[in-house]
């Protein structure tokens, strides 16, 4: 069997992929690096593993959880979150036009902006909750709420625009 | 089990780490636990320790571990003869020992007129100045601004701005040039009004270097007071402990001495029976000041019971039930033994400001081995609930010198894991093993002036954290966690609030 992941290092998407290779023999394919692992389970989330090869170091104990949007892994007494790709909000629409939307398929939990407000920039607008995880939108800039496309209570899907604020100057803001 | 256990069942008014300590404190004694919790805390740690629960209702403090009529309807209803109020929540609050009291139940926890003596800052100060226990030279009352103004140019800058009724350093600042000093005040008073409702201040000299030492008393209610010496909790975030040790590397055996007997004549002077803490600052001439005493049981309690031997909330709950000093006390050799360091392990991003964070362990690994405790009111599956303090456990170490508790308190947080949520893990790994620490050389603002010790070193997860993350996912899936494939990984996520808020494509990063 195999697993693949793609994670955010440095700004940039890097493919994981692990491979068994029999026993308890894994082989770990980091962008394009390969790596191998004798691997034992400790249990629910935790690991250790054991470096194959020549110049290969020593065994190391490894714990990993999902964790918010991504994964937290725990080697060598240190923490990682990872950033999965999805995560970023590429699809939430960019807030520079005015358009706040959706970052996922959620529930519109509150309304906290009506059609005329003036608003500014990191002012809360909408607040969302999708897998019981509650997320606040703010205004991508200052100005004035010109549509409201939502109502409480509705589901929408991800990506959707749910208000849209026309820039204007309001004092304070660049 | 205790021959004959002074209490049949008491009740435990707080939650979390501290509630579970105190249950099995009661356990070894023979006395059965209440635990009372709020709704959102049904399945939180300490109900599970204990013999009974209570629900109390409600999630947020005031209406549930606040609510001193409920905790006191809860008490009669289950038939505990006594509460234990823990730190913080009510431990501290006169009036509710006052009405545990006159309900005819035991206090575990000083006697009300003597929380009331000791009750604010300035009455604190006062009791100090009248056992003549120093304090540092500043004002004792609240005359307006043009008084505190005055009375920081007489004492000389710089000077310290705090609350009379302050803590937790909400009111509190420092100030070091005179122009300053007026914006300060207003400042201090507007926080002051905010965290206390009492906007008095007053103005101290700023001791610096300086580092905080503390000395555990333990009273009776026969008149006796003991001196279980000193911790050092000079390792402080905004006014917040973050590692305390016993014994002190600045404290030597006349010094420990003479705090001593200044912390006991203080409590003697104002009848103080039961757990106790005289805080002081310590600066680098060997001189001390009195700041307050905490009228409770301290969250960093055991790593005075490690190098002393003394279980502190059995003396409690003996004292409490009227026991003397001196039986319970017979034979023992007080004198501390050993080195021992504790950790708080929070619920928060010292990279990103000390951030707190809430949500679900998906997965807690405790440290254990020989010299390690750890006091933990979480487990893997628990929901941090936003509603409280961020601690999640206290890791403690004892160890023959300070040295080998540094490097075991290293090893064991570098065993520990709690994971789904950001926690302070590798920022207390990062105190431990830092130079300046391991050498003793700290002070209460040393934090402050090494953010890189909270920054962390900002590097990218390295090609064997990656292979590690995708390996636990392929062999050993954390609890809760999806099998092999799939994206999504908040099954068994439940309510929480992101507490900082989502931008939407807003701006550049």
């Amino acid at each position: 069997m195999s697993l693949s992941r793609e994670y955010v290092v440095d700004g940039k998407p890097v493919a994981v992929r692990a491979e068994h290779v029999g026993g308890d023999h894994w082989r770990v394919r980091v962008g394009a690096r390969v790596m191998e692992f004798r691997v034992g389970a400790l249990g629910p989330g935790a690991l250790r593993l054991v470096p194959v090869g020549p110049d290969a170091g020593a065994a190391t104990v490894a714990h990993g959880a999902p964790a918010g949007e991504g994964y937290q892994v725990r080697v060598a007494g240190r923490t990682h979150q990872l950033e999965v790709p999805a995560a970023r909000g590429g699809s939430a629409g960019g807030g520079a036009d005015g358009r706040v939307r959706a970052p996922m398929t959620g529930t519109v939990t509150k309304l906290q902006c009506a059609v005329g407000d003036r608003v500014a920039a990191d002012q809360v607008l909408v607040v969302m909750t999708a897998m019981k995880m509650e997320h606040k939108l703010t205004a991508g800039l200052a100005g004035i709420v010109v549509e409201v496309a939502a109502a409480e209570g509705a589901i929408v899907d991800s990506s959707a625009v749910l208000v849209r604020v026309e820039p204007s100057a309001v004092e304070g803001e660049k | 089990m205790a021959a004959n256990p002074p209490f049949r069942r008491v009740l435990i008014a707080n939650r979390g780490e501290i509630a579970v300590r105190v249950a099995r404190g009661l356990r070894e004694l023979g006395i059965e636990s209440v635990a009372v919790h709020s709704e959102v805390d049904r399945r939180c740690a300490h109900v599970l320790a204990c013999d009974h629960a209570f629900a109390l209702g409600g999630n947020t403090a005031a209406e549930s571990y606040l609510d001193g009529g409920k905790i006191l309807a809860a008490a009669k209803a289950m038939g505990a003869q006594a509460i234990h109020p823990g730190y913080g929540f009510l431990s501290e609050n006169a009036a509710f020992a006052r009405a545990v009291r006159d309900a005819g139940l035991v206090f575990i926890g000083p006697n009300p007129g003597a929380m009331d003596r000791l009750g604010s800052k300035k009455a604190a100060r006062e009791e100090a100045v009248r056992a003549g226990v120093p304090v540092i030279p500043g004002t004792e009352q609240d005359d307006g601004d043009a008084s505190l103004l005055a009375a920081a140019r007489r004492i000389g800058l710089p000077v310290m701005i705090k609350a009379s009724a302050g803590g937790g350093g909400r009111g509190m600042r420092r100030v070091d040039r005179e122009e300053d000093l007026a914006d300060a005040i207003a400042a201090g008073r507007r926080e002051a009004k905010a965290s206390f409702g009492d906007d008095r201040m007053i103005v101290e000299r700023a001791v610096a270097p300086a580092r905080h030492i503390e000395i555990q008393l333990m009273g009776d209610t026969h008149g006796n007071v003991v001196s279980l010496h000193e911790r050092e909790c000079s390792m402080q975030r905004r006014h917040q402990k973050v590692l305390e040790e016993s014994p002190s590397v600045a404290v030597d055996e006349a010094l420990r001495k003479r705090m001593g007997e200044a912390a006991v004549k203080l409590a003697k002077a104002v009848g103080y029976d039961n757990a106790g803490t005289a805080e002081f600052l310590l600066d680098d001439k060997g001189n001390f000041y009195f700041l307050e005493v905490n009228a409770r049981l301290q969250v960093e309690h055991p790593v005075t019971e490690l190098v002393t031997g003394v279980d502190l909330v059995h003396l409690q709950v003996q004292v409490a039930a009227g026991a003397k000093l001196a039986e319970l006390l017979a034979g023992r050799d007080l004198r501390p033994r050993g080195h021992a360091i504790e950790a708080r392990i929070c619920a928060e991003s010292p990279e990103q400001g000390y951030l707190p964070a809430a949500g679900p362990l998906r997965l807690v690994r405790e440290a254990s081995g020989p010299g390690i405790r750890v006091d933990s009111g979480v487990y893997s599956g628990w929901e941090v609930p936003v509603h409280y303090d961020s601690m999640l456990a206290k890791l403690i170490v004892h160890a023959p010198d300070r040295e080998s508790a540094c490097i075991r308190m290293s090893q064991a947080l570098a065993e520990s894991a709690y994971l789904g949520i950001p926690t302070n893990v590798d920022f207390l790994r990062r105190i431990v093993d830092d130079p300046e620490f391991r050498a003793g050389r700290m002070s209460i603002d040393m934090l402050g002036k090494r953010p890189d010790l909270a920054a962390g070193p900002g590097t990218a997860p390295d090609d064997l954290a990656l292979a590690a993350a995708v390996l636990c996912q392929a062999v050993a899936p954390a609890r809760g966690a999806p099998a092999a494939g799939g994206a999504a990984v908040r099954r068994s996520a439940a309510v929480w609030t992101e507490l900082a808020g989502f931008r939407v494509g807003g701006g550049g990063a």
